[in-house]
């Protein structure tokens, strides 16, 4: 039986006047995994986001988060009982030091983590007695993640997460992910980093301008995604090569380039009726898969 | 804890309000009544309780809007307000908590420098009615709570850190100019709380019962435009 998703949204949209900014949106995340949620700036990541947490209103479809419709504000308090939320916004409340915001926010998880709360304030070197506004922007970074990793939430959502960490920051925000996804939260964070999301990530879900264009695991796209390259002297129409699996194809000269993503052996076999008089197959990264589904569309 | 917030999202604007208001409160106790011409109508009263419970309008219906300015909006346009959106309260409760924190703090600014009047009169033995205290007191609560409701609708609506605090003084400013005309003198708040209606020129005193109905309709009005304010952020987008 399959586990009940995390966050389900069927045909989630939002209209802005004339413009899409999310559009049908079918998504499925999974309990007990880090799912990435990857798009270009503008695709609609953070809207989708907030729309889950109930911040704005969808323009049509439903969705769940934890179970719970997001469209009833009574639902969407309860469900934020159980769910942390880092925002790309690097700002807290400016008026608070690092302890006042800290004790504020323990205040409503009865199931705060003091033992995170501590270890994260060790490790991220924050002041307890310093004044929000005089934080640097990796420092209010680091502080909201503390906020919500001490939480101990059933699910994590984190918008851009890295944004304004140095390296050592990024290093220890990634390992945090891992063990806090070990210990029994689902995590779901959007992000443009590719180089993060391959590191740390069971699934990818990949949208752009407002629409689902992937969603598959990393290990799915590790073991079937592909590059074949093809030369031919005669090249044959581009029809005879679709078939299932066949994401995209190329041409130029005498080149084909497909990236397929499944059925790799079979599309080759085909491939080879016409001829070619080179065949290259080469696993294909993330990155490549990313710039070519924001290309296609 | 969420009053815990609001209380330090607004101390610094409150306690400046309070002791800004509080010293000029005092210098009209002790220093006003110089200003009398013996022999005249121009008596104590007219210028401690008249003069001092006018300056103290002004200042507190100037304090009470720029102390409630503040909220999401606000925090929207700082970019904390996905912070406090993520937290596991309702839009309404955190606009009844900002409500009852700001009428707390309005009321203290108001009552303690009304009682700082009577004290400081006593103690320099100077003459003081706590009966005509107690009615400035009512009249500029019961109108103030127009400009209390007034100031948190503007931040309930308007985005931007500078641009509510501006377009309240904006409004202010309207009402004072539109309503402040004799025809519509009946329907200011302002003229309402400076009690122009119930003061005796010749004994420069606030004459009369207290109007406590007239306090109510301004209560009620108050009361509708927070429920408006509370309906507005409830349904905005962030």
């Amino acid at each position: 039986m399959n586990p009940t998703p995390v966050i389900e949204t069927i045909g989630l949209s939002k209209t802005y006047g004339k413009t899409d900014a999310v559009s049908g949106l079918n998504l499925r995340v999974m309990p007990n995994c880090i799912t990435a949620f990857l798009g270009l700036n503008g695709a609609g990541k953070t809207t989708t986001i907030k729309m889950l947490l109930g911040m704005i209103r969808p323009s049509g479809g439903e969705a769940r988060v934890l179970g719970r419709q997001i469209d009833s504000s009574d639902e969407s308090v309860e469900l934020r009982r159980s769910v942390a939320y880092v925002s790309e916004s690097q700002r807290l409340y400016d008026y608070m030091t690092v302890a006042q915001i800290i004790r504020f926010t323990r205040s409503f998880y009865p199931a705060w983590c003091a033992d995170t709360e501590k270890t994260l304030l060790r490790m991220y070197e924050l002041p307890p007695n310093r004044k929000i506004k005089s934080l640097s922007k990796g420092m209010r970074r680091k502080l909201a993640l503390l906020l919500a990793f001490a939480r101990k939430p059933d699910l994590l959502i984190l918008d851009e997460p890295s944004d304004g960490l140095d390296p050592v920051g990024i290093e220890q925000l990634l390992e945090t992910l891992v063990s806090q996804c070990s210990t029994g939260t689902s995590i779901f964070f959007s992000s443009h980093q590719i180089a993060e999301v391959e590191r740390v990530a069971d699934r990818v879900c990949m949208i752009h301008k407002g629409r689902l264009v992937m969603d598959a695991s990393l290990d799915e796209v590790r073991e079937s995604y592909r590059q074949i390259d093809l030369v031919f002297n005669a090249l044959p129409d581009e029809y005879e090569l679709r078939m299932p699996g066949v994401e995209r194809i190329e041409s130029r000269g005498h080149q084909v380039r497909m990236i397929v993503s499944a059925n790799a052996e079979s599309v080759i076999e085909r491939a080879r009726a016409y001829y070619p008089s080179s065949t290259e197959v080469s696993p294909i990264g993330l990155r490549e898969i990313f710039l070519d589904r924001v290309k296609e569309n | 804890m969420l009053w815990y917030k609001a209380w330090l999202e607004t101390r610094a604007r409150f306690l400046i309000s309070l002791f800004g208001i509080l010293f000029l409160c005092s210098y009209c106790v002790l220093h006003l009544e110089q200003e009398a011409v013996p022999g005249t109508l121009l008596s104590y009263y007219n210028y401690v309780l008249t003069e001092g419970y006018g300056m103290l309008v002004m200042m507190w219906v100037l304090a009470v809007t720029l102390l409630m300015m503040g909220g999401l909006l606000r925090e929207h346009a700082l970019g904390s307000a996905s912070f406090t959106l993520g937290l596991p309260v309702s839009r309404r409760r955190l606009m009844m908590v900002r409500v009852g924190v700001g009428a707390l703090e309005a009321s203290a600014i108001a009552i303690i420098p009304t009682a700082s009047m009577c004290v400081i009169a006593s103690i320099w033995g100077k003459p003081f009615s706590l009966s005509q205290n107690l009615f400035h007191l009512v009249l500029l609560l019961a109108g103030g709570a127009f400009f209390f409701a007034i100031a948190l609708l503007v931040s309930s609506v308007v985005r931007g850190e500078y641009t509510a605090p501006v377009v309240a003084l904006g409004v202010l400013l309207l009402i004072a100019v539109t309503l402040g005309d004799q025809k519509m003198r009946l329907f200011s708040p302002l003229e309402f709380m400076l009690g122009g209606e119930y003061f005796n020129r010749s004994s420069s005193l606030l004459v009369g019962p207290i109007p406590w109905v007239r306090a109510g309709l301004w209560v009620c009005l108050a009361a509708l435009l927070t429920w408006v304010a509370v309906r507005v952020v409830d349904r905005k987008e962030f």
